[in-house]
């Protein structure tokens, strides 16, 4: 049971603070064609994250707004690359946010969604199961728009490449914080509730692989690393904190009314 | 193609003629047709206003998309300036195609947003400061934008008419969103009420003014007029501010709200409301710039205009040939 | 404004189909680099909340449109003798027979009705 609800709190917190990353966003994208389209994504995910609060709530964890508002950052299980702030300044003032490194993030996550969606379309918990088949759906489309966004990128002008480069070091440094199932890996894997993080990393690398082929871009070193902490452990930075406060600022001041 | 008596062989003076006879039928003239000069520029006024006016528009509701209070309210309020991105992209659109025979871009709306040349609703010139403005916003900014777009339905530019349509048809989704977080405040607490009517007292002002000043003489600006003439529009602004008065008014004294105006009443003798105007020099400073959110949001806006410039160079290197 | 940055904008044109029987309508156009990328903004630009069956991204400058000369000469005078208006008198004929006049759908060979 701890190892069902550490998966699902991994699966919902990573969709749910990337979709805040994305909303922080709106209105700020390359142009207003892409800003509309990537807003659709970020409903989505946040969508999907939803989903998975409801599912929490039926195995007796908390109501699902107190969930995504009320958590304590330890709490958080999802993986320290998706809190990572979009760039200095804020969503309100001097933003300086790096789309490369929005596009190679989110693709790169996309990509491994995918995958882990595919094997928990297959999961022993039957609730799962149901709720992956729902989002596969939505994702194939944010794969799609984020691997034209991706390929295009990486095959444009050589401020382009130096800038999606950069990006691609700093996501695979900690990627390996997506990758990775947590403490609770082995039960997990055990009660087939998902495959094997190896496998699924696996599948992961040969992805990447083959598009960094396709577009001429050498493969990145070594493997994915967690230079940050292990958020699927509740380690998290500072980030996570700001995004907590500002997500929660109307909610916390009276939690018990409707809004 | 041979063609014989055909529309190219017309005068100048014929096609005007035809023009205007094509309007008073009830037709609507497409992009690539002639039209005079006057028109072309109204249009282009009112549609690169109007649609630039939308993305300024996304900006103050924009703040509180992060921090909205619930999961459905994150997901509806992120939908409904999405929405309102998506009306800038097909009023730019418009605009854009009949800027084009200028030699005009969207780049350059962009920069004459960015040098004060294109001005935006006064009403996205104003602060937002808490909660309860996502919801006034949505309640009465967009209801107020739905009394004027609606007008313009029948509009006798085409694009323009398709665009409107599109647009009415999520306004429908826009107007119930922010009633629901006006009456969830309205119901709620002694706070969430006050959030509520400070919000109002904060806009009300705003709203007199959002539909322009009442007649020609007292600004010199004859465009509301030019645009019936040409079947743009059809009503004038103060026929539309009343029109608001009347749908609005009953519903924000039925939730226990007070408006910010002791004067305002319904005259049966002439049924017109009766309210104090606003001061007009305020408004003119407002729209030119000198509003207290104008130079905070352009700033916005173009610094993510700026730090994006490198991805609309990479893809102009993608370009279809 | 760079030379560069100007000629980032193409118009795209899109159609879609709401299912897979309608038949292919023009919705609306955006700006973008090439077709791929007009291809994903297309969708959630336009279509975020009605049924889409289809998409076609189609580049304007890749439609030869009528100009207004033309388009003004679309309007004809009335052409009955392509239409069915004329013949209303052979139902009276066939009855001189003993014939019911053959309705539509006895022309079209009794197919179902796909309407
Ligand atoms: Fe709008
Ligand atoms: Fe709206």
């Amino acid at each position: 049971m701890k190892a069902l609800k550490e998966l699902i709190y991994q699966l919902a917190d990573d969709d749910f603070i990337l979709a805040y990353r994305g909303s922080e966003w709106l209105g700020l994208a390359p142009h207003i064609e892409e800003d509309v389209a990537f807003s659709s994504i970020n409903q989505d995910m946040m969508g999907h994250a939803t989903m998975y609060f409801q599912l929490l709530e039926a195995l007796g964890e908390q109501e699902a707004d107190q969930n995504a508002h009320l958590r304590a950052p330890e709490a958080f299980r999802n993986a320290v690359l998706l809190e990572e702030v979009n760039g200095t300044g804020s969503y309100l003032h001097q933003p300086n946010y790096d789309w490369a490194f929005t596009v190679v993030r989110n693709y790169f996550y996309s990509v491994h969604k995918k995958i882990r969606l595919d094997s928990l379309r297959l999961s022993s918990y039957e609730p799962l199961r149901n709720v992956a088949k729902k989002i596969l759906m939505e994702q194939q489309y944010h794969l799609m728009h984020w691997e034209v966004w991706f390929r295009q990128l990486l095959t444009s002008t050589d401020e382009a490449k130096r800038r999606m480069t950069e990006a691609m070091v700093k996501v695979w440094a900690s990627f390996g914080g997506v990758l990775t199932l947590g403490p609770y890996y082995g039960e997990m894997v055990k009660a087939n509730f998902i495959d094997d993080e190896n496998v699924l990393k696996t599948r992961w690398m040969s992805a990447i692989k083959k598009v960094l082929n396709e577009t001429n871009t050498n493969m990145l070193p070594g493997e994915p690393g967690m230079t940050s902490g292990n958020g699927r452990k509740g380690e998290h930075t500072t980030d996570l904190q700001q995004a907590i406060a500002t997500l929660a600022e109307v909610y916390v001041t009276n939690p018990a009314v409707s809004w | 193609m041979q063609t014989y008596l055909s529309f190219d062989d017309l005068t100048n003076e014929e096609k005007y003629e035809h023009f205007m006879e094509r309007i008073a039928a009830g037709e609507k003239i497409e992009a690539d047709d002639w039209m005079p000069d006057d028109y072309r520029q109204s249009l282009i006024r009112l549609i690169s206003m109007h649609g630039i006016s939308e993305i300024m528009g996304a900006l103050p509701e924009k703040e509180w998309v992060p921090k909205a209070p619930s999961l459905h309210r994150k997901l509806a309020i992120m939908a409904k300036v999405q929405d309102e991105m998506g009306h800038g992209q097909l009023l730019l659109r418009v605009a854009e195609d009949l800027m084009a025979p200028l030699g005009k871009t969207r780049e350059h709306i962009m920069q004459d947003l960015f040098s004060g040349k294109l001005k935006f609703h006064n009403v996205f010139h104003m602060e937002a400061p808490t909660w309860g403005d996502a919801g006034m916003i949505a309640w009465l900014v967009d209801g107020a934008a739905i009394i004027s777009q609606s007008m313009m339905l029948d509009s006798s530019y085409g694009p323009y008419a398709r665009a409107l349509k599109r647009i009415c048809a999520e306004e429908v989704f826009h107007a119930q969103h922010g009633e629901s977080i006006v009456l969830a405040l309205a119901e709620g607490t002694a706070e969430q009420r006050a959030l509520l009517q400070d919000s109002l007292n904060r806009w009300w002002t705003s709203l007199i003014m959002f539909f322009g000043p009442k007649s020609a003489k007292e600004t010199g600006n004859s465009n509301a007029d030019k645009n019936i003439m040409y079947k743009i529009r059809t009503k004038t602004n103060e026929e539309l501010r009343q029109e608001f008065f009347t749908k609005y008014i009953p519903r924000i004294w039925a939730i226990g709200l007070t408006i910010p105006d002791e004067t305002i009443h319904f005259d049966e003798s002439t049924q017109l409301w009766v309210y104090k105007d606003a001061d007009w020099n305020e408004f003119k400073q407002i729209v030119s710039g000198h509003g207290p959110r104008s130079q905070e949001r352009l700033a916005l806006r173009q610094s993510s205009y700026d730090m994006n410039g490198w991805v609309r160079e990479a893809l102009a290197a993608k370009k279809a040939i | 404004m760079s030379e560069q940055e100007q000629s980032f904008y193409n118009v795209y044109e899109v159609f879609s189909k709401k299912t897979d029987k309608s038949p292919f309508q023009h919705q609306f156009s955006l700006l973008a680099p090439n077709a791929d990328m007009a291809l994903v903004m297309a969708k959630e630009n336009f279509f975020r909340r009605e049924p889409v069956a289809d998409l076609w991204v189609v580049k304007r400058d890749n439609i030869r449109k009528l100009s207004q000369g033309e388009r003004e000469m679309l309007s004809k005078l009335s052409k009955e003798y392509r239409e069915t208006k004329g013949y209303g008198y052979l139902k009276k004929k066939w009855r001189e027979y003993n014939q019911e006049q053959f309705t539509e759908q006895h022309i079209l060979g009794g197919r179902e009705e796909s309407k």
